[in-house]
C-alpha cells in the first residue's frame, strides 16, 4: 500500500517508519527512566522526547507537514504561547497564596 | 472565497477543537507538575512489573491504532471503502485494547486502596487525584475516539460520509495519542519507585 489521502503528503511506508520511530522513542524513554538520573535531568530528557514524538505525529500523522503554512503559523503558535503563559503565570499564583494575611 | 487554509470547515473545526483541548490537558500537566513540586512527600508508586510494563504495552498499542487510522485515512481517499473499514475496525478495535488495559490498572490500584484523594502508602493524598483526574480525562477521550471511529466507519460504509469525514477523525484520533506521548513519560515514568 503505497497510496497517499488525496494524492499528497507522505506514502505508508513513510507512516511505518515514523510509527518505528515513535515505538523506538517510547523506549528509549523506559531505558532512561531506569538510567539512576537526576529527577531535573530526567524530566527535561522526558519532555524533549515527548516533543519530539508530538512534533512526528503532527507534522505526519495529523499531516501539518503537507497543508498550507498558514494552518500552522496560524494554530501552533498560539498553542505554544498559552502553554508558555501557564507555565509562567502559574507559579505566580502559589506565590500570591503564601503572601496572604491570616486571619484576624 | 475559498478558505485561506485550503481545508475543509470541519478540518479547520476539528484543528481549533484540538489547540482548545490540548490547552485543557496542558492545564492539567502543569497543575500536576506544580502540585508535584510543591509536596516533598510525593509518592512515586509504580514499579517495573506490572505498571511500567502495562504502560508500555498501552503506549505501543496506542501508536499502532496512530497507524492503522492513518492505513483507513489512506484506503478511503483510494476509494477502497473495504479496506478502509477494515482498518477502522481494527484502530476501534486497539483503542478498546488500551482501555480495557487500562481500566485493568485503575481497578487494580483502586484494590490496593488508591482513590481520588486517599494515598494507602502514607504520602501525598494528591497523588491519586492527579493520576486518576489526568489519565480518566485521557480515558474519556478514547473511549469517545473509539465511538466516533464506529459512527464514522458505518456512515462510511453506508455511503453517508466520505473520506474526507474520515480524515477529520482521524485528526482526533492522533491528538489523543499525542495527549498520552506526555502523560506516559511525566504521569508513568516520572513516578517510578
Amino acid at each position: 500500500m503505497t497510496a497517499t489521502p488525496a494524492g499528497r503528503g507522505p506514502t505508508m511506508q513513510s507512516y511505518v517508519l515514523v510509527w518505528i520511530g515513535l515505538i523506538l522513542i517510547v523506549g528509549v524513554e523506559v531505558f532512561l527512566t531506569y538510567e539512576r538520573l537526576s529527577a531535573g535531568t530526567l524530566l527535561a530528557s522526558l519532555l524533549v522526547l515527548a516533543l519530539i514524538e508530538a512534533a512526528l505525529a503532527v507534522m505526519y500523522f495529523m499531516h501539518l507537514k503537507y497543508e498550507r503554512p498558514a494552518l500552522f503559523w496560524s494554530l501552533i503558535p498560539y498553542l505554544v504561547f498559552a502553554l508558555v503563559m501557564m507555565d509562567h503565570f502559574w507559579p505566580d499564583a502559589l506565590r500570591l497564596m503564601h503572601q496572604r494575611l491570616s486571619a484576624p | 472565497m475559498s478558505s485561506p487554509y485550503g481545508i475543509q470547515s470541519k478540518k479547520l473545526a476539528m484543528w481549533l477543537f484540538i489547540v482548545a483541548d490540548a490547552s485543557t490537558f496542558g492545564a492539567m500537566l502543569f497543575a500536576y507538575g506544580f502540585l508535584r513540586l510543591a509536596n516533598p512527600a510525593w509518592t512515586r508508586p509504580f514499579a517495573f512489573s506490572p505498571t511500567i510494563v502495562n504502560g508500555s504495552v498501552m503506549t505501543v498499542v496506542l501508536l499502532t491504532s496512530s497507524l492503522t487510522m492513518v492505513a483507513a485515512v489512506v484506503a478511503a481517499h483510494a476509494g477502497r471503502t473495504p479496506a478502509a473499514i477494515r482498518w477502522l475496525g481494527a484502530t476501534m478495535l486497539l483503542g478498546t485494547v488500551f482501555a480495557v488495559l487500562h481500566l485493568r490498572e485503575w481497578f487494580a490500584m483502586i484494590g490496593e486502596g488508591w482513590r481520588l484523594f486517599q494515598n494507602p502508602l502514607g504520602g501525598s493524598p494528591l497523588f491519586g487525584a492527579t493520576f486518576f483526574g489526568i489519565t480518566g480525562l485521557h480515558l474519556l477521550h478514547v473511549v469517545c475516539g473509539i465511538v466516533v471511529i464506529g459512527v464514522i466507519a458505518t456512515g462510511f460504509r453506508r455511503g453517508r460520509f466520505d473520506a474526507d469525514h474520515v480524515e477529520t477523525t482521524s485528526l482526533y484520533w492522533h491528538f489523543v495519542d499525542l495527549v498520552w506521548m506526555f502523560v506516559f513519560p511525566l504521569v508513568y515514568l516520572m513516578n517510578v519507585r
